[in-house]
Formats: C-alpha cells, sequence, structure tokens
C-alpha cells in the first residue's frame, strides 16, 4: 500500500511539471507581463521601461525565467494583480473560502439527494418511483447547468422572491451575528441547489445500476438464504459495495466542481474563484488568470490522486503493487 | 465411418434473408421507444426548420444594430421581439441555432474520428505505445478544460469559428478514445481476433473490419450523448461571452442576456425562446442516446 | 527432416514488482518442451490446466510470443522467419479454438467468416466465394442455404462445424486444435471428433491436438505427451501410456480415469489410494528440487519419461 502511494505520488510530479509548462506557455502568450501590472502610468519613459525590464529579468532567457517563475510559485508568490494592485495570493485567499464553501455545500447536497434515490429506485425497480426518478434523471442528465441556474433565479428570486439573486452575504448584516449567518446560509441556497441538483443525476444512475447488479450476485443470495432481514440484506450488504466507488468518486468531481463554479458563480455573482477568473479575464488581469489556472490544476490532481488512494484502499484489485 | 449431421432448421431458408445487425436491432429499438421516436421526429422537424429557414434570412440584417428597436417586445415585424441591440431575436434564434448545432456536429465528428484512431490503436497493439496514450489521456482528463478554453479564447488573436472547433476538439477527443480502448482491450483478447491472425488477416483489417463493428453499438450511443454535450458546452462558453465573436448570433449570448436584472424579469422574449430551444434540442438527443444506451443493453430491450 | 520439430521452446512471462516495476521473476508458462510430429499423425498435448499445453498451441502459430526455442515446420524456423515468409506459412497451419462462441465474430455472416481466409489468399469473385462457403459448409455437415446467416443462430456443435471449415478452405497441412470439444455437451463431442478423424483422412492433415481429457485424447492419439508446469513428463505411443505409465504424475493422471463398471469401484478407489501413497513418497525421485521436470529419457524407442 506504501509502494502504491509513493508510486502514485510520484506520477504527479511529471503532470505537475507539464501543467506549469503549460500555464507558463500560455502566460507567456497572454498580452502583458510582470511589469505592466507595477507601472503606474501607460506612457512611462521607454529607457526606464526598459530597466525596468531588465530588473524583473523579462529580458533573460525563457527557461530562466520559467525557473524563476516555478520557483516563486512554490514559495507562494503567485505575483501582483494588475488591477488591484494587491499580491495574487491575497486576492485569491478572501475568495477561496467562498468557493470551498460552495463546493463542499454542492457535494453534500448532491450526495444527500443523490444516495437514497438511487438505492431506492435500485432497489424497487420499475415502482413508480423508480419511473418518476429515472425521468428526473433524464431531465437533469440532458439540462445545461447555466440554463438551468438562470431558471432557479428567475423562478425562486424573481418571482417567488425566496431567496437573493447574488452575492455570497448581505452587505448590511454584521459578521459573528446570526443575521449574518443567515444571509450567508440564504445567499448559499440557489447556487448550492443548481449545482447540486444536476449533478445528482449521474451519481443516481450510477447507484441505480449498483444495486440492480449487486442484488443479484450469489453472495447476497447467500445472505438472504442465511435469513438475514431484507432491510439489512440491503444495509450491510448491497450497500456496502455500491457505496464504495461513490465515495471514490468524490475527488474525480473536483475538476467538474471547478467547471461549474464558473457558471453558478457568474451567474449568482457569488464572490468565489470562478467570478474572480471571469473578472480577471475580462480586465485582461493575467497573473490573477495564470495562478487561478494553476490552482485549479492542482486542486484536480490532488482530486484523482485521493481518489486513487481510496479507489485502491477499498478495492484490492486495483491496487498495483 | 457414418457421417453425423446435426438437425438443422428444417424450414428452406431464402438464401438472401439477413439476420437482424447490430444496426438494425438498434433501429428496431428506437421505433419501439415511444419517447425516442417522439424526439426524431422533433429534431427532425426542428432541424430541417433551421437549416432551410437559415438558407433564406439575411444574417448581416439581423446582427445590425438597430437603435430604434431596442428590447421590443413581439410584434409583426419581429416575430419574437428584439434584443437590446434591436436585432431580431426569431433571426438570432434560427442562425443561432444552426450554428450550435454545426459545431457540436464538427467537433462530435473530429474528437470522434481522433478518439476512435487512437482508442483502436493503444488498445489493440497495447504496449509501451498505449502507456504512453493512457498518461496523456489521464493528464488532460484532469486539466480544468473550461478554464483554459477560456483563456485560450482570450489569446489567441484571431479567435474564430475554427480555431473554436480545435480548441474544443484537443480536449475532447480524450474521454472518447479511454473509452474505445478499455472496449478494444477486452474485445482483443477474444478468439475471433486471434482466429483471424492465424488465417493471415493483416492487423489493420482486423482492427476495421473486426473489431470496429463490435464496438458500433457502443460508439453510437457515445457519439450521441456527446452531440448533446458538446452542444450544451459551445452554448455555455458564448453565455459566458467565450464562444463564438460577437457579431455570431448564439443561443447562448441571448441566455446571457438575462442576467440582467430587467431583462430576466421583463423581457422574457430575449431569454426564454434561447433556452427553451436549447432545453429542446438537447433532451431530444439525449433521449435518442439513452434509448439507443438501453438498445445496446439487452437486458433492457422492450424485445 | 521433420514435418513439426518444436526444439527447447520456451514462453516465459515477465513478473514485474517493486518500486520501479522492474521485471523480478518470470511465469515459466513452457519452459523448454520438444516436440516431434511426422505428416498424418495426431499428436496429443495432455495436461491439467495451467500446464502450459495452450501457450505451447498459440506459441505455434506466433499468437503468443515466445521467449526461446525453435519451431521448424518443414524445416523453417517459424520464430525467427519474416512477416512476408510467415503470411504465406500460415496457410499451411491452421487452428481450432477451444470456445465455439467467442472465436467466431458475432458481428459477421458465416459467409463472410469462412471467406476470411479466401480474401487473404485467393483474390476471387463473389460469386466463387459463395461457392467455396457453400461446399465447405457441406462438407463438415451443415446446410448449404445457411451461409448468409450470423453465429449466433448455431449451436456450439454447428460453430465449432464453421470454425472447422473456415481452418480448412486454405488446404491446411498442420491443425493445432486447442481443446476443440470441451466447450460442448458429451453428445456433441463424439460428433466433431468422428468427424475431425474423417477429415484428417480426407486432406491428409497432421494434428496437434490439445486436451485435459484422457478418454478423448486415447480416442484420437497416436502419440501422446503429458505435460506438467511448462515441461513435458511423459511422452510415447498412446498405448505406452495408457498400459505402461513410467512418470509418476502420468500415473496419477491415468488412475483417475472414471471406470464405468460399478464392480471395479473398490478396485479402482484402491489403486488411486496405492498410487497417491506413492506419489507422496516418491515425488523428489520425479522432480528436481525446484518442483520441476527432468529432461525426457528414452525407455524404448517410442517412450520417453521424464527421469534425473
Amino acid at each position: 500500500m506504501l509502494k502504491f502511494l509513493l508510486r502514485r505520488i510520484l506520477i504527479m510530479i511529471p503532470q505537475l511539471f507539464i501543467l506549469s509548462v503549460l500555464i507558463f506557455t500560455l502566460a507567456k502568450a497572454m498580452p502583458g507581463d510582470a511589469l505592466s501590472g507595477q507601472l503606474e502610468n501607460a506612457h512611462a519613459d521607454p529607457k526606464v521601461i526598459a530597466e525596468q525590464r531588465q530588473k524583473l529579468g523579462l529580458d533573460d532567457p525563457i527557461q530562466v525565467q520559467y525557473i524563476r517563475w516555478i520557483n516563486h510559485a512554490i514559495h507562494g508568490d503567485l505575483g501582483m494583480s494588475y488591477t488591484h494592485k494587491i499580491p495574487v495570493t491575497d486576492l485569491i485567499g478572501e475568495r477561496l473560502w467562498n468557493t470551498l464553501l460552495l463546493a463542499a455545500a454542492t457535494l453534500i447536497v448532491s450526495y444527500a439527494i443523490a444516495i437514497p434515490f438511487g438505492v431506492a429506485s435500485g432497489r424497487w425497480t420499475n415502482s413508480w418511483l423508480d419511473k418518476w426518478v429515472t425521468c428526473y434523471t433524464y431531465f437533469t442528465y440532458a439540462t445545461p447547468l447555466f440554463i438551468f441556474a438562470i431558471l432557479m433565479m428567475f423562478l425562486f428570486s424573481f418571482e417567488l422572491n425566496l431567496f437573493p439573486s447574488g452575492g455570497s452575504v448581505d452587505p448590511q448584516a454584521v459578521p459573528g451575528t446570526l443575521n449574518y449567518f443567515i444571509s450567508k446560509f440564504t445567499h448559499l441556497v440557489l447556487p448550492t441547489l443548481s449545482g447540486a441538483l444536476l449533478a445528482t443525476s449521474t451519481t443516481i444512475q450510477f447507484l441505480r445500476n449498483e444495486v440492480i447488479d449487486t442484488k443479484i450476485q450469489d453472495f447476497v443470495a447467500t445472505a438472504r438464504s442465511k435469513g438475514v432481514p431484507e432491510s439489512k440484506v440491503y444495509s450491510r450488504h448491497i450497500l456496502r459495495n455500491s457505496f464504495l466507488p461513490i465515495a471514490a468518486f468524490l475527488g474525480y468531481d473536483i475538476t467538474g466542481l471547478i467547471g461549474g463554479s464558473v457558471f453558478v458563480e457568474s451567474i449568482y455573482s457569488y464572490p468565489g474563484l470562478g467570478q474572480l477568473f471571469l473578472d480577471s479575464i475580462q480586465q485582461r488581469d493575467f497573473t490573477v488568470v495564470s495562478a487561478l489556472v494553476m490552482i485549479s490544476g492542482f486542486a484536480a490532481l490532488l482530486g484523482t490522486l485521493l481518489s486513487d488512494i481510496i479507489l485502491s484502499a477499498v478495492d484490492p484489485r486495483i491496487r498495483i503493487d | 465411418m457414418m457421417r453425423l449431421i446435426e438437425p438443422l432448421n428444417t424450414q428452406p431458408v431464402n438464401s438472401e434473408e439477413k439476420s437482424p445487425s447490430a444496426l438494425a436491432i438498434l433501429g428496431r429499438e428506437l421505433v419501439k421507444d415511444k419517447l425516442a421516436m417522439a424526439s426524431i421526429i422533433i429534431l427532425i422537424l426542428l432541424l430541417s426548420t433551421v437549416y432551410i429557414t437559415s438558407l433564406v434570412l439575411n444574417q448581416d440584417q439581423i446582427v445590425k444594430i438597430d437603435l430604434l428597436e431596442i428590447n421590443a417586445p413581439p410584434s409583426e415585424d419581429h416575430l419574437l421581439g428584439t434584443d437590446q441591440g434591436g436585432r431580431d431575436i426569431f433571426g438570432q434564434l434560427i442562425i443561432g441555432t444552426r450554428n450550435s448545432f454545426s459545431i457540436g456536429f464538427l467537433i462530435t465528428l473530429i474528437t470522434g474520428i481522433i478518439g476512435l484512431t487512437v482508442g483502436l490503436i493503444a488498445g489493440y497493439f497495447g504496449g509501451i505505445a498505449d502507456n504512453i496514450i493512457m498518461r496523456i489521456i489521464d493528464f488532460v482528463l484532469v486539466l480544468p478544460f473550461l478554464m483554459i478554453v477560456i483563456v485560450c479564447a482570450t489569446i489567441v488573436p484571431k479567435f474564430n469559428l475554427w480555431t473554436f472547433i480545435f480548441v474544443m476538439s484537443a480536449f475532447l477527443w480524450t474521454g472518447k478514445a479511454r473509452l474505445i480502448r478499455s472496449k478494444t482491450l477486452a474485445e482483443r483478447e477474444l478468439d475471433y481476433v486471434s482466429a483471424s491472425k492465424t488465417l493471415g488477416t493483416p492487423n489493420w483489417k482486423i482492427i476495421l473490419r473486426e473489431v470496429l463493428p463490435n464496438l458500433s453499438s457502443i460508439i453510437i450511443v457515445n457519439l450521441t450523448l456527446n452531440l448533446a454535450g458538446n452542444i450544451g458546452i459551445e452554448s455555455g462558453l458564448s453565455f459566458l461571452g467565450f464562444g463564438l465573436p460577437e457579431s455570431t448570433p448564439s443561443l447562448g449570448t441571448l441566455i446571457s442576456y438575462a442576467q440582467d436584472a430587467d431583462t430576466i424579469q421583463n423581457k422574457w422574449w430575449v431569454w426564454v425562446p434561447a433556452s427553451v430551444l436549447i432545453l429542446v434540442l438537447m433532451l431530444c438527443i439525449n433521449f435518442v442516446g439513452q434509448a439507443l444506451k438501453r438498445a445496446t443493453d439487452a437486458r433492457q430491450r422492450k424485445g | 527432416m521433420a514435418f513439426l520439430e518444436v526444439k527447447d521452446l520456451k514462453v516465459y512471462y515477465p513478473i514485474r514488482g517493486g518500486f520501479f516495476k522492474r521485471v523480478i521473476d518470470y511465469v515459466k508458462a513452457v519452459d523448454g518442451i520438444n516436440i516431434r510430429l511426422e505428416q498424418g499423425e495426431t499428436y496429443g498435448l495432455v495436461g491439467e490446466s495451467g500446464c502450459g499445453k495452450s501457450t505451447t498451441g498459440r506459441a505455434l502459430l506466433k499468437l503468443t510470443k515466445t521467449t526461446s526455442g525453435q519451431v521448424l515446420f518443414n524445416g523453417t524456423d517459424l520464430t525467427s522467419v519474416s512477416a512476408h515468409k510467415m503470411h504465406e506459412l500460415r496457410k499451411d497451419i491452421q487452428m481450432i479454438f477451444q470456445d465455439p462462441y467467442s472465436s467466431l465474430n458475432p458481428k459477421k455472416r458465416i459467409v463472410d467468416i469462412i471467406a476470411e481466409p479466401l480474401r487473404n489468399y485467393e483474390h476471387l469473385s463473389r460469386k466463387e466465394e459463395n461457392k467455396v462457403a457453400r461446399e465447405y459448409m457441406e462438407r463438415v455437415g451443415l446446410s448449404s442455404d445457411s451461409i448468409y446467416k450470423y453465429p449466433h443462430e448455431f449451436s456450439g456443435g454447428q460453430r465449432q462445424r464453421i470454425g472447422i471449415a473456415r481452418a480448412l478452405t486454405l488446404n491446411p497441412k498442420l491443425i493445432v486444435a486447442d481443446e476443440p470439444v470441451s466447450a460442448l455437451d458429451v453428445s456433441v463431442q463424439a460428433q466433431v471428433l468422428n468427424f475431425m478423424q474423417d477429415i484428417q483422412k480426407e486432406f491428409n492433415l497432421t494434428y496437434l491436438f490439445i486436451s485435459h481429457d484422457l478418454g478423448v485424447i486415447r480416442h484420437m492419439c497416436d502419440r501422446i505427451g503429458i505435460m506438467y508446469q511448462g515441461r513435458l513428463v511423459e511422452e510415447g505411443l498412446s498405448r505406452d501410456i495408457y498400459e505402461n505409465p513410467q512418470h509418476i504424475y502420468t500415473k496419477r493422471l491415468i488412475s483417475a480415469i472414471p471406470n464405468i463398471d460399478p464392480a471395479h469401484r473398490e478396485k479402482q478407489s484402491a489403486i488411486r489410494h496405492q498410487i497417491n501413497d506413492e506419489y507422496n513418497k516418491s515425488y523428489k525421485n520425479y522432480f528436481d528440487n525446484d518442483g520441476k521436470a527432468y529432461q525426457l529419457k528414452a525407455i524404448s524407442p517410442t517412450h520417453f519419461v521424464a527421469l534425473p
């Protein structure tokens, strides 16, 4: 197991390297550089600019620049934001928590819905419940996130006036008070539901198939013939087998969550990393953009690492030693 | 020695009669599935309307900004009203649907060809090539696809239809390649592949004539579901403002006007038709895809 | 020059392990096999599952990579022959597969399955192809009108005959039959076996017959090789093996053949126990320290046993 872990982490190193080279290349292709982020006025003396470029090492060979860039990144220095004039790390820090909160809420809600419905429709196949659930998964599987989010906003925010349509908290609420907490919660409801309700479909379909496949297997028949009550057959024997892969998909979900957060945060003007990304793109603030891409790529790599570890821990057949 | 002949079907067999092939089975299942049949009919009607009407429509006329007709509600002049630039919504819907579907279709086609080629080769030959290809695929699948496409859309100097299709295809072939590879891997272990080898059939012929037909149903299902997905991704990117250039009408752009509080509440004609159109398109294609998927799974066949 | 001579054939599969997945050991599926076949005879390769008999068969046809050794077919070494020459030689060596279900491509009509080898070697018109396919369908006892059907419309025995028809179209000289009847019902097995004997005479075929079923082997084979863990432990004429087994492993195998007559039940059981005791006691005399069989030694002109 330790060997597997070590090798799996070792595989990540070249992946990280290629990711960083890719982002560095993209960053170099972006107009503007570290200098344009620091100059106060655009009409500075060309001689001063040349001096500054020299000082910042922008005329160095590309590999030297790469090494310097990656060295800084490893030490937590992702450069300065051009528009906000503050270090990118500070800028991200504020919003990281918002995005993490949204992601965690989305995951929890989607599993809280998907697990009971997936299991129930697999257990009672062709019941009316199963038919409704299947219908629901067909619709949610086909619906694009941005349309669904707009519809949710239109319905629950503008028509029914139940939840706010944007932001992460009421700006007048005082941090620490109950009001603040409630405001934070109500602002979270719609973005969370938009993402979560659509994310359930694959999990439900997967669980349903798993349960259908497992319930006809010999070990389940054995359990039944031993006199294990039906509810226990499900809780002890079938679910244990079906849940493990679900748990492991958590890590793979991260790539999807990052993509989803761009849409959801943009629609609900939720101040997270996704919105920061779009804003920075629009303002051509490319230090922030490349930092965000790097962070997302890193998070996704970590996620697959996590998933692989969980999967190999629960399923010895996958483990390669 | 007496030859033992097993009794065969006694009724005479028409020599040209063909048994149902995989495609015929898929077709039969589709016809039996009422929802899928309805979806196909809707799709055919919708798409033929769109493609025929778009031939008649004058695109320059539609995208021209008309300041006198800003956000006009539906009227005789403008069947579905106009948007914030005074552009005719109905015309934009037609051209937008045509663009979305054509782009989705092209991306599906391109990624299908790449994914199929790479997947078949990696799965059939295995070895080092397979190892390297799988590493690449695993890596690309992890990349924050949406973000990188958006970055590309902003930094590529002349971002047009073709660069868009190229960037999308560069990422989206991987899922297909992985699926095809794993199926090919399973298929090549079967004895009919060994038999073809002993019969002197060259590898490329085994891949194309023996293995590929056995993957056909999986490929068709995957391509259908992917078509819907790709239309969704295209309209989603246009929605964010990073799809097609602004001058090109797009369903996503129309929906993006709904991000304005006034439009979403009071000017339904701007964003609702486009949303409904995308939903109908995606649902119909998905229903067909799901029906095909059931058809390939003998357990779920309707008989 | 022998018709087919297998010289010191080895097929090893690497076991990878350790941190860098280096090769740390090998699975020795076939570990130095020597076989000679004369034209027109049937040679039986017997052994328990996993002993390497199927791997040997597949290695002859280059379906599995050989690690070392030679396969001389009419004097040409198949392991080192050029791809072009191999393509020509494939006509002469064909295979009948164990599983009649997976060995026929479910997506192809019978006519396309039978004509596949013809399309690779002889360029016939559609009409001629159909004619040949019909001919061979009738040769294997199936209706020539069913060539437009798909494999799933046939029973296991019929499918196996189609597999045989396909192998016959190129007029091969050697057929490797890898457990050709073990997937079939016992009632159908006899039909297929008798049929194989018929066509052997008709086409002057040489069979390498691989099976774990000693009854089938005795029915079919002129000479027999007993395989155990990648090596031959005994080889000889059918008579030598069945009436005078010398190696302890062969004795055990032969004693395990069921006897239908209930009157012999006690006797049979006693023999089995006796041989089992002998096996446990004298194991060391028949296998070296690694548990491998020794090299074959002649105890009569036709009979070879692996002894120290």
